[in-house]
């Protein structure tokens, strides 16, 4: 299948519609500004054909769809404390000082949503409407492109290859851990989506996973994530060239017991096996258990005859020499490290902050001290769209 | 090494050294510690029995990983 | 500035094998390989030279330690150098612990130099900087201006910066940096260079345990094997096992003995003193004990063989090699448990 994303430049970006309850900022590349309580960053997308850039339906990766370059919808909400189901965590963005290494979106035009409490609203209600907003203004916002030429277009699609070329899967997790901490396939929280099976690559750059998971900052994997996924390019890039792309399988992160894990780490081994995988990019989605699925969906590979390379965030205390891995297996001998997420990123003062004057643990949001790098959205991101590594010193 | 690959294949092995901070460092699980470097089980008969005594305890024994046992002094 | 420096007693020129029991001692100025670091070193004296014996060092550690710090205490210098030790374990594993006490105890800034497979880089666990060095005495002269150079940092007192930049081993904390590539595209490199052969990670396996098998069930009926790593050979080491880092192991019958008779067998280790255990090799491979219990019943059976090798130097994937080998035999034959002894 053959899909097309034709690139606009940040110019496009004209107006941004108000919405009642939500305070609307645009903030220009490089502004001295922090960004708090951020839920997801997507990228502004439109299709021409008039369906949904974030389909439910089923269908993405066909046709052709807008992007505007150079520009994040970044969403915030700062969730009434008393009920938080799970403990959710701070999650920054900053657009300059040290903290903007750890991330992309300093160097695009930031749409900054800050979503407000409702009176009697719940949790789960309030970030279902965040969400489903900010989807439907990063459509909105691409709007202008529809009467437009773009500047560029990009094919994505997987011609015959070299046989000799070695075949090589992605398998990629998408967590589950109940409500707030769901990544969604086609609307439907990853759970409850059939998983593991195998997609079009196409599909993941196409709007096809949104993210409603916020655990650990620096390892959620927002929408743009899956939009602009590094690994899913690279390996359309290097298709015929030093491999051959054979496939995405998507799989789900937290089965609840042992048997599950095992159970789910096989039947994800089995569907790379009935794509041809010689190798697989196993990646991973947020931290703790989700590591340990990650690790036994390694060793099924790695026992199913399948070489793997896995994507994983470290957590280690600076001060300790003890391994920074949740969870390891030995089979599990080439790895990728996405950063240390437990690193201290020095203190900065912001001119202004955008989300939330406050932190969650209560510090001002503006004179936070040195904040750990687990805090910044994406940092150590375990799909590899970062250059953050760690090494041993 | 060796004993932490032979437990690998499921024997139970003690490790009887004078150096039972490295053979912890090097992943050992049952270790017990040896009088000196130059004679691990003992100068005396005597000794040699309590030492091999202890091994075969620990051998018998649900340990968790690299514990060091001692020898009860004569 | 001053420093202090420690050796082992053979470095120090006390003696070899013979005087590895010489407890702490105290030596003016720089002494043997000092000497050299000495000349290396920028604005800093060598005052005086620590020296103890390897076994001391193993057989008595906490009070060598407490000797040796008091000692260092006295001298009062900004910084401690330990070493070179080269790939002696005994010797590299004093100068990390005593490095490691240096530090902790008196907040003197102290360093270590060994071989990067020394047991004494893993018993530093990070808390002493080690200098890497050749894995014998033949890469002295290499060793010591690089000593020089990190105790020229170390005295100045600044921060260090990575290991590549100021020759030493990583200890294991986890520092970010950016790479040049994307994670996505590292692990596309990655993949496809284990496909072809080459497995690397960034993540080195840092705990490769092996959760204890369970116990044996009845000793009175198991199938006992003895192996040892203290390099036991029939006298006149027949089959040339080497004294230093082995390059495998060896098997021997002694179905038929009731006992390692003295004269029969003897240890080729180069790390120890090897006179007490040629006097009775059952010193180091407790035959004539396990015979006598399996006579008693306490013991099933003594396995008809017994295993051996140098575990002196010996590099990690080497051993590694060794263990899973052995092991396999053991369980072909249906050994139920192992005595192993080393040093």
């Amino acid at each position: 299948m053959a899909w097309e994303l034709a690139r606009f430049s940040s110019d496009f970006l004209v107006d941004v519609p108000a919405l009642d309850g939500v305070e609307v900022e645009v903030v220009p590349a490089g502004e001295p500004v922090r960004v708090t309580h951020v839920l997801d960053a997507v990228e502004p997308r439109i299709r021409p054909d008039g369906r949904a850039a974030f389909p439910t339906d089923g269908r993405a990766g066909e046709g052709r769809t807008n992007r505007l370059d150079g520009v994040v919808v970044l969403s915030c909400l700062d969730f009434p404390a008393e009920e938080r189901p799970l403990h959710e965590q701070e999650s920054i963005v900053d657009l300059a000082g040290p903290g903007a290494t750890l991330t992309p979106f300093a160097h695009a035009t930031n749409v900054v949503l800050t979503f407000g409490p409702r009176e009697g609203v719940r949790n789960e209600e309030l970030e279902a409407w965040a969400r489903r907003t900010t989807l439907s203004v990063a459509e909105e916002i691409c709007r202008p492109t529809l009467d437009a030429e773009p500047s560029a277009v990009e094919r994505f699609e997987l011609g015959p290859a070299d046989e000799s070329l070695p075949a090589v899967a992605a398998l990629v997790q998408l967590s589950d851990l109940g409500p707030l901490y769901y990544q969604y396939l086609y609307g439907v929280p990853a759970g409850q989506a059939g998983l593991p099976r195998a997609v079009d690559p196409c599909e993941v750059l196409d709007g096809a996973v949104t993210c409603g998971e916020y655990h650990w900052a620096a390892l959620r994997n927002p929408t743009i994530a899956f939009q602009r996924n590094e690994l899913v390019r690279g390996l359309y890039r290097e298709h015929g060239e030093r491999l051959r792309f054979a496939g995405l399988v998507l799989m789900r992160g937290y089965e609840q017991t042992a048997d599950d894990k095992q159970r789910a780490a096989e039947a994800a081994a089995a569907e790379a096996a009935r794509l041809g995988a010689d190798g697989v990019i196993v990646t991973t989605d947020a931290g703790g258990n989700s590591h340990t699925d990650v690790m036994l969906t390694v060793r099924a590979c790695e026992g199913a005859g399948m070489r793997t390379t896995v994507i994983v965030a470290e957590m280690a205390d600076p001060e300790s020499t003890n391994p920074g891995l949740t969870d390891w297996v030995a089979e599990a001998d080439s790895i990728v490290s996405a950063g240390n997420a437990e690193e201290l990123v020095p203190a900065w003062v912001p001119e202004r902050v955008l989300g939330g004057e406050t932190l969650l643990d209560g510090t001002p949001a503006a004179d936070a001290g040195p904040v750990p790098v687990r805090n910044y959205l994406g940092a150590t991101n375990q799909m590899g769209q970062l250059a953050l590594t760690a090494t041993a010193w | 090494m060796l004993a932490k690959e032979i437990e690998r294949a499921g024997v139970p092995t003690v490790f009887v050294t004078s150096l039972p901070t490295i053979a912890t460092m090097i992943g050992a699980n049952r270790i017990v510690r040896g009088p000196a470097i130059t004679h691990p089980f003992g100068l005396a008969e005597e000794e040699r029995r309590r030492i091999v005594e202890r091994a075969l305890e620990m051998l018998a024994a649900e340990v968790e990983p690299t514990t060091v046992w001692e020898v009860e002094p004569a | 500035m001053n420093a202090v420096h420690y050796l082992n007693q053979f470095f120090a020129g006390l003696g070899g094998e013979e005087a590895a029991e010489t407890p702490p001692t105290r030596l003016d100025g720089a002494v043997g390989p000092g000497r050299g670091l000495a000349a290396a070193l920028d604005g800093i004296e060598i005052v005086a030279t620590l020296a103890c014996g390897d076994d001391y060092f193993a057989e008595h550690e906490d009070e060598a330690v407490d000797r040796l710090v008091a000692l260092v205490e006295v001298e009062g210098p900004d910084l401690v150098v330990a070493g070179p030790a080269f790939g002696s374990g005994r010797y590299g594993y004093a100068c990390a612990q005593f490095a490691r006490a240096v530090s902790d105890r008196l907040g003197i800034p102290a360093l270590a130099a060994m071989h990067e497979e020394n047991p004494g880089v893993a018993a530093a666990d990070g808390k002493t900087l080690i200098v890497p060095t050749a894995v014998n005495v033949a890469g002295m002269r290499d060793a010591l201006p690089r000593m020089a150079q990190l105790a020229g940092a170390l005295a100045a007192g600044r921060e260090l910066g990575s290991p590549e930049e100021e020759g030493y081993l990583p200890r294991g904390f986890r520092r970010n940096r950016i790479a040049e590539k994307s994670g996505a595209e590292r692990a596309i490199d990655l993949l496809l260079a284990k496909l072809e052969g080459e497995t690397r990670s960034e993540v080195a396996a840092g705990f490769d345990r092996v959760p204890p098998p369970a116990p044996v069930a009845d000793l009175s009926t198991a199938l006992l094997a003895l192996v040892t790593e203290a390099g036991c050979v029939p006298q006149g080491n027949p089959d040339r096992l080497p004294t230093i880092r082995a390059q495998g192991w060896l098997r021997y019958p002694i179905g038929s003995e009731d006992s390692l008779v003295t004269g029969r067998y003897e240890s080729v280790h180069g790390g120890f003193d090897v006179t007490l255990a040629n006097e009775d090799p059952n010193r180091l491979v407790p035959l004539d004990t396990v015979r006598s219990l399996e006579q008693a019943g306490r013991i099933g059976a003594v396995h008809a063989t017994f295993y051996t090798t140098t575990g002196n130097g010996t590099p990690v994937a080497a051993s590694t090699r060794f263990g899973r080998e052995i092991a396999e035999e053991l369980r072909d034959a249906g050994v139920q448990a192992v005595l192993l002894s080393g040093t």
